[in-house]
């Protein structure tokens, strides 16, 4: 997006000042955007965001900047601002740039933005009628398609030879909304978006969007006669692939070099501490080939990698970034991520999960005397000083003897990270992977939620069905 | 730039109607930790948003890229959606309106004041939450934004309108350790008056805040009468707006379908938007180009209007509100300075009657914890416990669980703290007979 000399210029011109690390990271991000609202097309939206971030660090001081104009003046100008923050004296004059080859592990076929639309439109209206046919009383159904190509470029410099990348992620999601309603009952709605690093040949053969599109129908009208969650805190059961957003909330988001290197994380100094029960395992492994949260190389260049965080209950590592990295003496370990150019990187979760266990799924519900299982999340969020994390249950039921028996909506488990983690008694042998975007200090980025059933022995529920009988 | 190429090149390519917004921003960031500077960012980004009206149907298209090839982009993607859409559009793009009403609430002197000095505030409140208790062990995310907004918006009848705005945003957390117990509490100031800004009143506040948490604990489970605290009521009343959305209402996904001037909540609510206030969130023209107006939305407890944009505005015969926005591929609703009528007594008035209940202070997970459509929430909280009138013990890890429309049918009453928050929303405190409050 520019060239290697005018990069090595404005390298040179963020350096000024004693800077001894400096980077520019260009974005070209075309998106798109097909919705079918009750089977109609509503809207074809495409968008295009453009720009690029400048970071300058000096020791464990670091500044940003951000412009969507690429020239020369714009560039050079935002440089010059940025390393007027920092008094003294160049170290560092950069010479030459390098050019450094991305291993890609997430190969595609089929590109998304080559598939015509009428083709994503015909895709989604059979969508829509897979949900209609479920029941009269759905009244809403909103069927969109989201795709997007983003081609980047860092060139950054510690030394006389700096180093520049390119990569390029593509990631396609289908999301669907249904929404059933009856006088008696009101309105519930029911969602579902699974989503790839990968190309059209796997939403339309791989996955099974027919099952995904009768479930997200099925879910909104049982939705409706649902009874309301009870309160108190007793045993429950989390099913696997999305239920893994409890650890997400709980733990991941603790265990980031963005708050751990300030110490304000409850897992500051945790490493080589148990933190949680002995049978969890975790991991934020951002090379599995074509999993949502997967890319061939992180936002600062640096190859993506499989980092185990926890060990049979031990935490043995972090999610460390370049700048948090310095704070902690640590290594950056490939999970640096951003929203956009708008961002500076920071360490972010990838596709983290618990690891699988020993006990079969159905056994653990069978141990389970009274309790709530609770199969899907909406999504929740985490204060990481405290450790405290809510989420809320989009589908949840009652364990009554060991069976499962009827839904409850309004559901919503509160605890704190450290205390959840050690009440995991019992883990399942089905893990598997769910996706969502996690919003957090450098944006919104995609990623893998995971685990396989699990079983927290207490935790706080919150609802209004009294109490659990 | 010279717009007149691109209605030209639209023109040329069979757009008949056509509109471009050029959108400008610039901002600055400063945020502390432990006394040094933690991050400091400076951005400007600009991008050109564009709808037209091709074979009957509407196309749009959006670039952050600004070069010479930017208006033939557009061109090519209002084409392209446009050839897809399966929606005609009978009502066309929008002439402009008869009178618009321009203020400037742009403050050219908070750009004049010198960078040092905006670091200089941020550290002093950075010592002045250390300096408040000696329990304090962080000052966290203690950050000052401040940021510029530009905008310019054509259309192919000739319509121009500018718009110019700037605010300042402070941001700061206190984190407090006693024995074991870590606390927080996190607070936002925002103006684009500098001067308003009290460094030691903030930081008092935050402290107080975080301090007072300490012994926390969840309390029994039950129905108490609840205080919500004003900075609780601002997101659920954007959430009640929701509802009040006519697209939602025209797709039978709002529970204020038919409701229209009848009373849909106590009589103690009255919604007002006020996109004419001259304040920081002043708006005289939507994204559609329609003139902007204040208007109630519900008074006394009965619902006025709903919000349109001017599609769902034609569907129902009325006019459009002023509400339109850029969507993605669409023009969607939104609202801003929404202004809730504050009642008359103060916090300690509004709480002086309950025996015992809940004050809430604080919510989290409400994005996933709340159904709007059926308005069911569910989610975490904290606060106090109320006794004889008075606040008594912290409370922490709970849940607060109800209906929205039940939840304002069952509104006893708002304080008269009222102020307009950054999210554009004015409320007091309100006092509701009953929710559902899950402890131990």
């Amino acid at each position: 997006m520019i060239s290697k000399q005018l990069a090595i210029g404005v390298l040179n011109e963020a350096l000024l000042t004693g800077g001894d690390y400096a980077e520019i990271y260009l974005e070209e991000n075309e998106s798109s955007i097909i919705s079918l609202e009750n089977g109609t097309v509503d809207r074809v939206g495409s968008s295009l965001t453009y720009g690029a971030g400048i970071r300058i660090l000096k020791g464990t001081e670091s500044v940003y900047g951000y412009t969507s104009d690429l020239t020369k003046k714009s560039l050079m100008e935002l440089a010059n601002k940025l390393s007027s923050r920092f008094e003294g004296e160049r170290v560092i004059t950069v010479k030459e740039i390098e050019n450094q080859k991305v291993k890609v592990i997430n190969k595609i076929k089929n590109h998304l933005d080559e598939v015509k639309p009428e083709e994503k439109i015909k895709y989604l209206k059979e969508c829509y009628q897979i949900t209609k046919e479920v029941s009269p009383k759905i009244v809403r159904i909103i069927d969109n398609f989201i795709n997007n190509k983003k081609k980047i470029e860092i060139f950054n410099a510690e030394g006389e030879v700096g180093k520049h990348y390119k990569n390029s992620e593509e990631r396609g999601r289908l999301t669907m909304i249904a929404m059933a309603s009856t006088e008696e009952n009101g309105i519930e709605s029911y969602f579902t978006g699974p989503g790839k690093y990968a190309g059209w040949d796997y939403f339309t053969s791989v996955l099974d969007y027919k099952e995904e599109a009768k479930k997200v129908g099925e879910k909104a009208v049982m939705m409706l006669t649902a009874k309301e969650c009870p309160s108190g805190r007793f045993p429950v059961v989390i099913g696997n692939g999305w239920g893994g957003v409890i650890f997400h909330e709980a733990c991941g988001h603790s265990l980031e070099a963005t708050s751990t290197a300030k110490g304000l994380s409850v897992f500051s100094h945790s490493i080589g501490e148990q933190i949680a029960s002995p049978i969890v395992s975790a991991f934020d492994d951002g090379t599995i080939k074509n999993e949502w949260g997967s890319n061939n190389i992180d936002s600062e260049g640096h190859v993506t990698m499989n980092n185990q965080l926890i060990k049979d209950g031990i935490c043995v590592g972090f999610l460390v970034d370049k700048a948090n990295g310095r704070k902690l003496n640590m290594e950056a370990n490939g999970c640096s991520r951003r929203e956009s150019y708008r961002y500076a990187p920071t360490s972010r979760m990838s596709n983290t999960y618990i690891a699988k266990g020993k006990d079969k799924p159905e056994d653990i519900i069978k141990d389970t005397k009274l309790g709530i299982y609770v199969v899907n999340f909406g999504g929740g969020s985490v204060e990481p000083s405290t450790g405290e994390f809510n989420f809320s249950a989009s589908e949840a039921y009652i364990i009554r003897d060991g069976k499962i028996c009827e839904p409850v909506k309004g559901c919503t488990l509160i605890g704190s990270g450290k205390e959840v983690l050690m009440n995991i008694d019992r883990v399942g042998n089905d893990l598997d992977l769910g996706q969502g975007m996690c919003e957090s200090l450098s944006g919104l980025v995609p990623v893998n939620v995971g685990q396989p059933t699990i079983r927290i022995k207490e935790i706080t529920v919150g609802g209004r069905g009294g109490k659990l009988e | 730039m010279n717009f007149a190429k691109f209605f030209a090149l639209a023109k040329e390519k069979g757009i008949e109607q056509s509109q471009i917004k050029l959108s400008k921003s610039s901002s600055l960031t400063i945020k502390l930790f432990h006394h040094e500077i933690d991050s400091y960012k400076v951005a400007n980004s600009q991008s050109l948003i564009a709808c037209g009206l091709y074979k009957g149907k509407l196309g749009f298209g959006v670039s952050q890229k600004i070069d010479s090839s930017s208006f033939s982009f557009l061109v090519d993607q209002i084409i392209l959606t446009a050839s897809y859409s399966e929606k005609p559009c009978e009502i066309g793009l929008f002439p402009g309106s008869p009178k618009y009403k321009k203020r400037n609430v742009y403050n050219k002197e908070l750009s004049l004041i010198p960078v040092e000095k905006k670091i200089a505030l941020v550290k002093e409140l950075e010592n002045a939450i250390y300096a408040a208790d000696s329990r304090i062990t962080d000052a966290d995310d203690v950050t000052y934004v401040e940021g510029e907004g530009y905008s310019e918006f054509y259309n192919s009848f000739g319509l121009k309108l500018k718009q110019k705005d700037n605010n300042f945003v402070i941001f700061a957390g206190a984190i407090a350790k006693d024995k074991g117990e870590t606390k927080t509490f996190y607070d936002v100031f925002i103006d684009n008056d500098l001067s308003k800004f009290n460094v030691d009143k903030f930081a008092k506040s935050i402290v107080s805040r975080a301090v007072s948490k300490f012994g926390g604990a969840p309390c029994a489970s039950n129905k108490y009468p609840t205080v919500l605290d004003k900075a609780v009521v601002s997101p659920l009343i954007g959430y009640y707006l929701s509802s009040t959305i006519a697209d939602n209402v025209q797709r039978h996904s709002s529970v204020l379908e038919g409701k229209l001037n009848q009373k849909v909540a106590s009589s103690k609510l009255t919604i007002e938007e006020k996109p004419l206030a001259k304040n920081l969130f002043y708006s005289f023209f939507d994204d559609e180009g329609v003139a902007t107006q204040n208007h109630f939305i519900i008074k006394n407890g009965v619902l006025k209007t709903y919000l349109y944009n001017r599609e769902t505005a034609a569907k129902d015969g009325v006019e459009s509100t002023g509400n339109g926005a850029w969507g993605s591929g669409k023009f969607g609703t939104t609202f801003s300075n929404i202004f809730v009528k504050g009642g008359r007594a103060s916090f300690d008035e509004l709480i002086s009657p309950i025996k015992e209940g809940v004050y809430i202070t604080e919510i989290a997970g409400l994005g996933t914890g709340m159904n709007a459509n059926s308005g069911n929430f569910s989610c975490q909280a904290e606060g106090y416990m109320i006794r004889d009138g008075k606040i008594a013990e912290p409370l922490n890890l709970i849940t607060i669980s109800g209906n929205l429309f039940k939840m304002f049918k069952d509104l006893k009453g708002f304080s008269n703290r009222t102020e307009i928050d950054d999210s554009a929303v004015s409320v007091g405190d309100a006092y509701i007979k009953s929710l559902s409050i899950g402890g131990k």
